[in-house]
């Protein structure tokens, strides 16, 4: 960013539409702390992806990231983890399925080998499966695909919704779906154990529950001035630590 | 001063044309006529991931796109509104102008216009949360589920729900059209002919709408181009996936998914950020551009062949 002479310092972050709640809490707290005084936040969202090209040609300060570094991300990034959130298995209320292995997730989003819950060890209902997911575009994607499915891209067969809202609906009205949503959307509708753990905050702390990706704050090079007194203060508050924890895993 | 404005309309749209297909170019001219073509083959939502997970050297952009699917989503939901829309119209009209008592009409009118400016994403919440588990709990079985498992869902999100709630879009601001064009019908050429001793349906039927043909087709235009455009609405009903509905599987053809372009634009926005998807996204974008044009010329010049058929100015 051309250095502009400016009055008021001004932050401005782009990205991930999932890290979006999270950092703007963040931002109204620190702007109320000694060291935020005087500082401006702009904050815009447009998807992970956004966020890391933005940083990446300067146009942002901080690029939010739901994902994590890929191989095909601009050189120069600095990811820096500041939060951690869950990806939980969602089914309908009237199909309480007790828990489910990475390898029946595969079964049914790659394969699809499952076409019928009678095929799912332990399922409560019988029918054909309607697997959900989410665009190719969307960081829950990425993260779904590197955590729960080793790397593979979902079967073309998988709807592909283009928010975590419309799964989280699709699932509740559907009683034969089958969905993956941010831990936040799992209101109205069924949360299945994956391999024996609950998807929930505390399991997600501790590392029991495997389904958990990181959030991050990318910026080119090492964060400096403003930007690097707010992401220590992420990092390190107390403050911090107790907004990311009302609804996402912090670090420590 | 208003030429001047006139002007500045124009270039804006030029400009829009020319920036829409200066970025669209590498698609078309990486996939040629494959890119339209209904014999191409592949997947077109693997394509999607494919575009989107290529390379960061430019010479290594991966553009292969075979966007059947989404054209032919785009043009048999919005052919089946638009025919189902008119007839609706053209009906609902003649009873408004001609048979509807003085209460009822005043209530009518002043809807019909209501309706024709809801916001799509109303309708869309209607359809997402009421019509869609509708159709995928009560009308679809659990036989023609499992006939198709595996390749798609039939679970609500249909072309078919699709097509209906794009009708109910549609059909108001057809209606507005052609009550104002059949009641612009000189007075003076329905009585001719009632006082011949034709009764009312008939005189109505040849004399009025055949006068008012060319607002009718006026108002299909207008239709078909909303039609077209449609994105929240269809992108949260019809299923999002890239599926080319089959007419030989009978019944279920309507509660097969279907993706239009514009949803997918729309869908997938979030990836513009690399540089041959967002070239692949301004290639559907340039197609909808070009179907507008061609719709609006092919309007212009229906309405020309029928004007010598009546006084109206439409």
């Amino acid at each position: 960013m051309p250095a502009v002479a400016q009055a008021k310092k001004i932050i401005t972050i782009s990205g991930s539409t999932s890290v979006f709640p999270l950092e703007t809490q963040l931002a109204r707290k620190w702007i109320k702390t000694k060291k935020g005084k005087g500082v401006g936040f702009k904050i815009l969202q447009g998807g992970s992806n956004v966020g890391i090209s933005d940083v990446s040609k300067g146009r942002v300060s901080i690029g939010a990231s739901s994902r994590d570094p890929a191989n095909g991300d601009p050189g120069g990034l600095v990811f820096t983890r500041i939060a951690r959130d869950a990806i939980c298995i969602i089914t309908n209320n009237s199909n309480p399925l007790g828990n489910i292995t990475q390898d029946t997730i595969s079964k049914i989003f790659l394969g699809p080998t499952y076409t019928n819950w009678n095929q799912v060890p332990n399922a409560p209902i019988s029918g054909s499966i309607d697997p959900i997911g989410r665009a190719a575009t969307s960081g829950t994607h990425d993260a779904f695909r590197n955590i729960f499915l080793g790397g593979t891209n979902q079967g073309s067969f998988v709807a592909a919704k283009s928010s975590n809202g419309l799964v989280q609906q699709g699932v509740q009205s559907d009683p034969q779906a089958i969905g993956y949503v941010s831990l936040a959307f799992t209101n109205g509708v069924h949360v299945v154990q994956y391999n024996g753990v609950d998807c929930t905050l505390r399991n997600a702390a501790s590392f029991q529950y495997g389904g958990v990706r990181s959030f991050y704050f990318v910026t080119r090079g090492a964060p400096v001035g403003k930007v690097k007194k707010f992401i220590n203060w992420v990092l390190h508050s107390n403050k911090a630590n107790k907004i990311i924890g009302s609804d996402w895993v912090p670090l420590h | 001063m208003l030429g001047a404005l006139a002007c500045v309309v124009l270039a804006l749209i030029a400009g829009m044309i020319f920036f829409v297909f200066q970025k669209a170019w590498p698609s078309f001219t990486h996939n040629g006529f494959a890119w339209f073509s209904p014999w191409a083959g592949g997947n077109v939502d693997d394509e999607l991931v494919h575009i989107f997970e290529s390379p960061g050297e430019p010479s290594q952009y991966v553009y292969t796109m075979h966007a059947w699917p989404l054209i032919y989503a785009t043009v048999l939901i919005t052919f089946c509104a638009v025919v189902i829309a008119t007839a609706f119209a053209l009906l609902s009209s003649m009873f408004i102008v001609e048979f509807a008592p003085e209460g009822i009409r005043r209530v009518l009118e002043p809807v019909v216009r209501l309706l024709a400016a809801v916001p799509s994403v109303i309708y869309g919440l209607i359809g997402i949360l009421v019509i869609v588990p509708f159709v995928g709990n009560h009308l679809v079985t659990s036989g023609q589920k499992d006939s198709v498992a595996g390749v798609i869902q039939l679970n609500g999100f249909s072309i078919g729900v699709g097509i209906l709630i794009l009708t109910v879009m549609i059909t108001p601001i057809m209606i507005a059209i052609v009550v104002d064009a059949l009641r612009a019908v000189p007075v003076g050429w329905r009585e001719g002919s009632v006082s011949l001793g034709v009764n009312r349906w008939r005189a109505l039927w040849t004399v009025s709408v055949r006068a008012a043909r060319p607002a009718i087709v006026a108002a299909a235009v207008l239709a078909t181009a909303r039609a077209l455009g449609e994105a929240i609405m269809l992108s949260m009903v019809t299923g999002s996936v890239g599926f080319a509905p089959n007419p030989l599987d009978g019944l279920i053809f309507f509660y097969e998914p279907g993706r239009p372009l514009a949803a997918t634009i729309v869908d997938n926005a979030e990836g513009l950020s690399v540089v041959p998807f967002a070239q692949t996204l301004y290639a559907y974008a340039a197609v909808l551009l070009i179907s507008a044009g061609f719709l609006s010329f092919t309007g212009w010049y229906i309405r020309r062949r029928l004007r010598r058929y009546t006084l109206s100015p439409i």
